[in-house]
């Protein structure tokens, strides 16, 4: 071991950072291959009521459907729904995992994982089942709530012995997962990293979003004169990241924090603004160059205000862009994650040098307070290929940008 | 390794709360307290207010850190075991008894909580990450911190490290160190201060476990004059080594 070596030094010139491998789950379906088309459909027939959420409320939300893979017995200590989402992920990808732990080995791969539940909705039970009988339900173990049990578990389930931890920066957390995933491996502490995040649906969130106002009875409208507020969701995904210089690379990373308000943002999008300019600065490139933009978009009145906003001041003519909650929900903690997944699929989806884009799903009224973005229309947009960004902002005003591209051959 | 400058630290516990108390504590170390908050006089009232024992404690840390003129510019990362769990538990007995839950208490139950006041009190708009890795958080968020140093090498990082006891509901089923703390290290690659380089322990072996957390056995450490630290479990072990 050489102590000394300069670390933060000399690398930052050409940092290769490819999204080598997806797996992907949400209330679309699993995997790219059920999940690209349906996103290019703009299907909107994944949203199902709960009744068992919100007293009270029969609340709309996009739950993945169907039984989830069971984790193994060993395991069981982190046995709740969130580590089931990304163990659903993480299967569709374990060959080329296996393959590059066996070609790096076990200690020089990393795992980042976002989330801002992580099994809340199992403690939730333990507690119910407290309250009824004095003690926890005996499934219950500490490792399923606690943010770290996270990357724990796809640290144990893969038996890697990198670095592995769980990045908590609310709605911002999936997209956080993979900017540090890059910097891991500019830094020359692991070869690779499976970086990513999850989410899953629980009365926490439901109830606090709720009682914020901040959640609408119907699908997400964003952009809509008649938004009223986000649906929740729920979802995973995870990438294989290495320092591969070909396939779809992570360009640029973007970050702000908005001294501004625990749970509302910047009016002004202020935060938002700094974000994006620091993705494309991080990137070296034009705002011009950006060939769509994937919002966050989560329909809330004040977040579109403040993210079209935003955009009209960073690019002089916005690209086409789109926000996917209306077809997946807000995926919170999964959400950054989940949008640079879908971002990956425009990219890798390709084909002869264009991109298909996924339509902005709403209802056609445009806020005409709202500054005006080329929104993709239902029909589709194909557009010549390009480098794609996409936008999480999170509670405690913290923002993160994220561009992505093809790498050019 | 990477190296990297600690230009700073500070540091609060219970009863341990200016840097002579902890010079002393450092000469025998014992195990910390657990009841106890500071003051934070320095937060206006009505977010002091809103701060839970543990925002107390990181803010403190985090204020005593920094000179005035940089606690807007540093980058920041918060790296907490169990963060707001205690909050969230009281939210969670409510909704078990179907009562509704208060907005406020909601949104200051996220783990960048104590991040998004530190923002709001600081007046900073810097890039912030909040991290969790159980008995490793220590050791990950200052590797956490070393990855904001990457992104953007001139801007010093603040990493503000602590925990206070998990609330009765969940503390047995938790083997850990007990006491609140908080600690302050500002993380930079150059200027005043200590050269430090980091990275992985090459032989597998289990570390001493300290009755301490392991961002408390670091400051013992930092103000030893040991050459080296070595914390982590046998699977995971990290090393820290004094450059000069």
């Amino acid at each position: 071991m050489s102590a000394g070596s300069p670390g933060c030094e000399g690398v930052r010139a050409s940092r290769p950072c490819s999204l080598a491998a997806l797996g992907i789950v949400n209330a679309l379906g699993r995997g790219s291959e059920e999940i690209w088309p349906r996103l290019l459909a703009a299907d909107q027939g994944h949203f199902r009521r709960r009744d068992d959420l919100v007293p009270g409320r029969d609340l709309l939300v996009a739950e993945v459907s169907g039984p989830l893979p069971e984790i193994p017995p060993r395991l069981k200590r982190y046995a709740c729904r969130n580590n089931a989402l990304l163990l659903t992920a993480l299967q569709q990808i374990e060959k080329p995992i296996a393959d590059t732990i066996g070609a790096v080995g076990r200690s020089r791969v990393a795992v980042v994982i976002g989330s801002s539940t992580s099994g809340v909705s199992d403690a939730e039970a333990a507690i119910r089942h407290k309250h009824l009988t004095g003690t926890l339900t005996e499934a219950f173990h500490y490792d399923q709530l606690e943010f770290g049990g996270a990357s724990s578990f796809v640290a144990d389930l893969l038996q890697v012995d990198g670095p592995a931890y769980a990045i908590s920066t609310a709605c911002s957390s999936g997209a956080r997962a993979l900017a540090t995933a890059r910097s891991l491996l500019a830094l020359d502490v692991c070869d690779a990293v499976i970086a990513g995040a999850s989410d899953s649906l629980c009365g926490l969130t439901a109830n606090g979003f709720s009682s914020l106002q901040v959640v609408s009875d119907e699908i997400t409208n964003p952009c809509s004169v008649n938004r009223n507020g986000m649906t929740l969701g729920e979802g995973a995904a995870v990438f294989l990241v290495t320092r591969d210089s070909g396939g779809i690379q992570l360009r640029g990373v973007g970050q702000s924090t908005e001294a501004h308000h625990m749970s509302a943002p910047d009016p002004e999008g202020l935060g938002a603004e700094s974000a994006m300019r620091d993705a494309l600065e991080d990137a070296a490139l034009d705002a011009a160059e950006i060939a769509y933009l994937n919002l966050h978009g989560t329909g809330t009145p004040l977040n579109d205000a403040m993210e079209c906003a935003a955009i009209s001041r960073v690019f002089a003519n916005p690209p086409p862009c789109s926000s996917t909650k209306s077809l997946v929900g807000h995926i919170l903690g999964g959400a950054g994650a989940v949008e640079a997944a879908f971002c990956w699929l425009v990219l890798s989806q390709r084909t002869s040098g264009s991109l298909d884009l996924i339509p902005h799903a709403f209802d056609g009224q445009r806020d005409p307070e709202l500054p005006r973005l080329r929104l993709v229309p239902r029909e589709g947009l194909r557009t010549s290929l390009g480098p794609v960004m996409t936008n999480s902002f999170g509670f405690g005003g913290n923002n993160c940008s994220l561009i992505l591209e093809a790498a050019r051959s | 390794m990477i190296a990297t400058t600690v230009r700073r630290w500070s540091a609060w516990s219970p009863g341990l709360e200016d840097a002579n108390a902890w010079s002393n504590w450092c000469a025998a170390p014992t195990e910390l307290a657990s009841e106890g908050r500071p003051d934070a006089r320095f937060l206006p009232a009505m977010l002091r207010r809103r701060c839970s024992s543990l925002a107390r404690i990181l803010l403190t840390a985090a204020f005593e850190c920094c000179k005035p003129t940089e606690l807007g510019e540093v980058a920041t990362v918060f790296a907490s075991r169990h963060g707001n769990i205690n909050e969230s538990i009281e939210l969670l007995d409510r909704l078990a008894e179907r009562q509704p839950l208060s907005p406020t208490a909601f949104s200051h139950t996220v783990h960048n909580a104590q991040a998004g006041l530190f923002s709001i009190a600081a007046a900073n708009r810097r890039a912030s990450s909040s991290i969790a890795a159980q008995g490793d958080s220590f050791a990950c968020g200052y590797l956490e911190a070393l990855t904001l140093l990457e992104r953007d090498p001139d801007r010093p990082v603040l990493l503000i490290v602590g925990d206070v006891p998990l609330a009765p509901t969940f503390a047995p089923l938790v083997d850990e160190p007990p006491g609140s703390y908080g600690l302050g290290l500002l993380l930079a690659r150059g200027g005043d201060g200590t050269q430090i380089a980091f990275g992985r322990e090459s032989e597998a072996r289990a570390p001493n476990a300290p009755g301490w957390p392991d961002a408390i056995e670091f400051l013992r450490w930092y103000l030893s004059g040991e050459p080296s630290l070595v914390l982590g479990s046998a699977r995971r072990p990290w090393r820290w080594e004094r450059l000069q």
